[in-house]
């Protein structure tokens, strides 16, 4: 039996199969874990681009733990979801996309990461990101509406 | 319901119903909304309830022309939506939910913005007072629970 196979044979994808709420409430908390993700990552890419320039940089910055939270309540949401239907998820050329753009953006945002921790000092306080860590925060805005999208149609593929 | 009919039969509604990528595609576009105006609301209302007090509390208002992107972006969005099922969303008791929601949170954001920052403090530190907490407590509340009604109308009655 393959792996996929035998995760949809585990007790938690019966509980979710035999539950009639169950798998509503997960996806409508993976969708109050995406407005927290998406909604504070956004919030720290459009500041970095220059958006909302009188609030402070690095109090901006101190929102990223809600993207931490976010990403946590959607790893486990996401992952009993997909548990439930793992055979047919694990063929979801939608799916695998949603994955790819999860991983390049996390690449994204180690580089991000290191950046401001090598460079942050020169320009956090002054509020002014230099053209790197803007295209950094570009990027991560396009990446994270990848996931989203690729996300939502995995329902239609 | 006659109004309703019509609707579901104008061509807009034929288009969202039939074509393959319109639904999906509309239904990023909710998503993406909703997590501007829940980032840049969700922020607002908890600098006013005393998160982040590093964040000048009239610097928020900087926040306001997301908030109105993503309620504009989900109003266009959400209605070419409700267009393609009229009479079954109508019909729906948690539709009617989040549409008293979603008016309840406008008449809340009106009496905020009124009571917060037409005499705004204009110091990082600032401190708003008790009602606008509560006002700022409700905010929350209703568009949370707007975007929880939302995910559900799929499975409720």
């Amino acid at each position: 039996m393959s792996f996929l196979a035998w995760l949809e044979s585990t007790p938690i994808a019966a509980a979710i199969t035999t539950s009639v709420w169950m798998y509503a409430t997960f996806e409508t908390i993976h969708y109050i874990g995406l407005a927290m993700l998406v909604g504070s990552i956004m919030l720290v890419d459009l500041r970095l681009l220059g958006f909302a320039r009188s609030l402070p940089l690095p109090p901006m910055l101190g929102l990223l733990p809600w993207v931490w939270v976010g990403f946590l309540i959607n790893v486990v949401t996401g992952s009993l979801m997909f548990i439930y239907n793992a055979t047919s998820f694990g063929m979801n050329k939608a799916f695998w996309l949603k994955m790819t753009l999860l991983a390049l953006a996390g690449i994204n945002a180690l580089v991000f990461t290191v950046a401001v921790a090598r460079t942050g000092e020169r320009w956090l306080a002054a509020g002014q990101a230099p053209a790197a860590i803007k295209a950094v925060a570009t990027l991560s805005l396009a990446l994270w509406l990848g996931v989203m999208a690729a996300g939502r149609w995995m329902a239609y593929v | 319901m006659d109004f309703l009919a019509w609707l579901q039969g104008t061509a807009l509604a034929t288009a969202v119903a039939e074509t393959i990528w319109a639904y999906p595609l509309l239904e990023t576009l909710h998503a993406l909304g909703m997590a501007m105006l829940l980032g840049s609301l969700g922020l607002t209302n908890l600098r006013v309830m005393g998160y982040k007090r590093e964040l000048p509390l009239i610097g928020t208002q900087d926040l306001l022309p997301l908030a109105w992107l993503g309620f504009t972006i989900n109003a266009a969005s959400g209605i070419a939506l409700f267009t393609s099922d009229a009479i079954y969303f109508f019909s729906s008791y948690t539709f009617r939910i989040k549409l008293v929601l979603i008016a309840l949170a406008g008449v809340n954001a009106v009496i905020l913005a009124h009571k917060v920052f037409r005499e705004p403090a204009t110091s990082a530190g600032a401190e708003a007072g008790a009602l606008a907490k509560g006002l700022a407590a409700a905010s929350l509340v209703f568009w949370v629970g707007a975007a929880v009604a939302g995910r559900l109308i799929a499975y409720t009655p």
